[in-house]
């Protein structure tokens, strides 16, 4: 098809057909995905690909310091080590409870809310990484 | 002589029915003029010059400029950010949560105002909002963007909704819309977050009467040509987007913006960028310039000002400054990484510049064709020597000023830079953990030096410069010029100064009381002219003042803003 060529979407009369069919090829790639996921996960032995999944399950594990250079690290610099846009939480004064809130709440123009994102347990090991970080080395 | 005068007469009452019939109506042809009194679009006219040509506040007079009004809008969470447009005397802003107000610009006083419900669970749960850059207006009507992902029109006359588009499914992608729209032939074009997020970062064009989609452009691979530059099908993790607001060539109906960088912003690709890493390939059209038909949204051209970006110097910042230079048809479109782009109508290449002292990404950027030379692509782990520009840029997304009277553009420039250690991460195809970088980082000094602004005044296409005022903090905000021989910088400490055009001279300057990091116009309303400036800080930029610089940075707010009015005592 040369619409297919460029990029701009017709919406007008044909669209909801369009939009039928991409969302059945989205469906037949979300399974693709999945399968991926599945496999990838059992050849490499490493729960890489769930650590990031829309709907991760409660008890899959989370790769915390992956999570600290893709998100947690543009506000809480170094990986945490350091005050950026956010505070430092290396030594954090904090207590466990308050930073289990913060991390599900956020706070009003300063920091995103967690909560639908992420489960109980897997805030819990959030804060087991903000409590081990360590200055570097050298 | 009697010929003359019936010419002249002609002339003055064609300007009678043009100034009462634009009261009614603000249209392609009046924002392309751009006017003596009005601000009709972001960048002041599609010529986006950033420039007033009202002279009544001048170099000998600023001295007296004072405090006309102030305007609060509430709930500034983030600061402002927000460029004002003025139409017949009428002043259109927006705050944080797309708040509109239409106020009488001689005065203050509140016309009418629109606070829009939005999905306040979703914007928790957002990381670059809840403010906004402003509306776009024309066919009688004010649009705003919302960070849920709508464009909604606006009566003008009274500020009631004519319609109200969803655009964007925000609860999935958790972006939406902070940047100002773009009115043009009876389109509305606006731009969607992009960048760190997984998704294809759309434009769309709206129709102006009824509000319904025309079109929408995929700043990922939207093309064929451009899924072939997304090795092993890495376009799902995304990024692009057109967040600014860019220009319209009327001549060709033309779009011109610019899209953001590719996710993760950082790779572990080495030098084989072509074949390893998170994105293998060019990622077009993110880091570009684009031309689209106003009508259909087609790509007409494109020039990836950072193939691969790898540093997250995005080519998002919204400003196209149109030149008709010497006989030549000119755009001049600053990159975030601090180089300046002059291209032809088509983005062919004409010359490219730097304004920025410290800068390592590249050796250098080839003024004839835009190659990259000597570019820095990292592996995994630390980064040795420090990355010139900061992650913030070597310009902000906020705009310079062209003075046609000086032939003079003036830009700032920052001088910053950032340790980087780069993280090899999973792809992120599923959005919902906000942002996906690839690093961990700090900002640091420019090598054996401080961190510092400047505001330049240079040619805008050789980039030669007449003179440079530096700053202890970079300012972040936009630049204003006029005919008045004046420069107007609204710096991050809270000061607005103004400038002897020709020679930099400081003439004025006056505190806000907080930092600035939006928009400065200048209009006239019941024949005085006004300076009107957006104060309020906080935001991606400039949350790492207060733990970078302390002092002033350390007590003032991020949720608080005002729009100050100024005119001559």
């Amino acid at each position: 098809m040369g619409s297919e060529a460029y990029t701009a979407l017709p919406m007008d009369l044909d669209g909801s057909k369009r939009d039928e069919r991409d969302s059945d090829v989205m469906k037949l790639n979300l399974k693709i995905l999945v399968l991926l996921s599945v496999v990838s996960t059992w050849v490499m032995g490493v729960p890489g690909v769930m650590a990031q999944s829309a709907t991760a399950p409660d008890s899959a594990p989370l790769d915390v310091e992956q999570l600290f250079a893709s998100t947690c690290g543009w506000c809480h610099s170094d990986g945490g080590r350091v005050a950026g846009k956010g505070p430092q939480l290396m030594d954090s004064a904090r207590s466990d409870d308050f930073l289990r809130d913060r991390i599900k709440t956020g706070k009003s123009g300063a920091m995103p809310a967690f909560g639908s994102v992420y489960s109980d347990a897997q805030i819990d090991e959030i804060i087991k990484y903000i409590r081990s970080l360590k200055p570097h080395q050298g | 002589m009697m010929k003359q005068m019936s010419c002249l007469a002609l002339i003055s009452s064609i300007a009678i029915v043009a100034s009462s019939a634009s009261a009614q109506t603000v249209d392609t042809a009046r924002i392309e003029a751009g006017g003596q009194n009005d601000w009709l679009t972001y960048h002041g006219s599609y010529k986006s010059y950033h420039y007033s040509p009202l002279s009544q506040i001048n170099a000998s007079n600023v001295s007296n400029l004072s405090v006309a009004w102030i305007h609060i809008p509430g709930r500034s969470t983030r600061g402002l950010q927000s460029m004002p447009l003025v139409a017949d005397g009428v002043l259109y802003y927006t705050g944080s949560y797309s708040r509109v107000f239409a106020l009488n610009g001689a005065t203050g006083e509140v016309i009418w105002s629109y606070f829009p419900e939005l999905d306040e669970a979703l914007i928790a749960r957002q990381t670059h909002s809840p403010y906004n850059r402003g509306v776009a207006i024309g066919d009688g009507k004010v649009y705003v963007g919302t960070m849920d992902g709508r464009l909604i029109a606006l009566e003008m006359k009274t500020g009631k909704v004519a319609w109200d588009t969803k655009l964007v499914d925000s609860q999935k992608l958790t972006v939406g819309f902070t940047g100002a729209p773009l009115y043009a032939k009876g389109t509305v074009v606006i731009g969607a977050q992009g960048g760190e997020w997984p998704g294809r970062g759309p434009i769309f064009g709206v129709d102006a009467a009824t509000g319904k989609k025309k079109w929408e452009f995929l700043t990922v691979a939207g093309t064929d040509e451009a899924t072939k530059t997304w090795g092993n099908d890495s376009w799902r993790t995304g990024g692009g987007g057109g967040w600014m607001p860019g220009t319209y060539d009327s001549e060709t109906s033309t779009v011109w913006w610019g899209t953001a960088n590719p996710a993760p912003l950082y790779d572990w690709s080495g030098n084989d960028y072509k074949t390893q890493g998170a994105r293998p390939g060019d990622n077009l059209y993110t880091s570009s310039v684009i031309g689209l038909d106003v009508d259909s949204g087609k790509l007409k051209f494109h020039h990836q000002e950072l193939p691969h970006d790898a540093w997250d110097f995005d080519s998002a910042v919204g400003e196209f400054v149109m030149l008709d230079k010497d006989g030549q048809k000119l755009v001049v479109h600053p990159n975030k990484s601090g180089y300046i782009f002059v291209y032809d109508r088509s983005a062919n290449v004409k010359n490219v510049w730097r304004i920025t002292e410290n800068s390592n990404f590249v050796k250098s950027i080839d003024p004839k064709t835009g190659e990259l030379i000597g570019r820095r692509d990292f592996s995994a782990g630390k980064v040795d020597e420090p990355l010139c520009p900061h992650i913030s840029g070597g310009v902000s997304f906020n705009a310079g000023s062209y003075n046609p009277k000086t032939g003079l553009y003036y830009k700032l420039g920052q001088e910053w830079c950032m340790t980087l250690d780069v993280v090899k991460t999973t792809p992120v195809t599923a959005p919902q953990a906000q942002l996906n970088i690839g690093a961990n980082f700090k900002i640091a000094p420019p090598p054996g030096g401080e961190i510092y602004g400047h505001l330049d005044a240079r040619d805008p296409v050789s980039g030669a410069k007449k003179w440079e005022v530096r700053f202890p903090e970079p300012p972040l905000a936009s630049v204003l010029s006029t005919a008045g021989n004046l420069v107007f910088v609204p710096d991050s400490r809270g000061v607005v100064h103004a400038y002897d055009a020709e020679n930099g001279t400081e003439l004025w300057s006056h505190s806000d009381g907080t930092g600035h990091q939006g928009g400065i116009i200048s209009y006239s309303a019941g024949g005085k002219q006004y300076v009107a400036v957006t104060a309020g800080f906080g935001g991606m930029a400039s949350d790492d003042y207060a733990p970078t610089f302390g002092g002033v940075y350390k007590s003032m707010p991020r949720d608080d803003g005002a729009l100050i009015v100024y005119s001559l005592k």
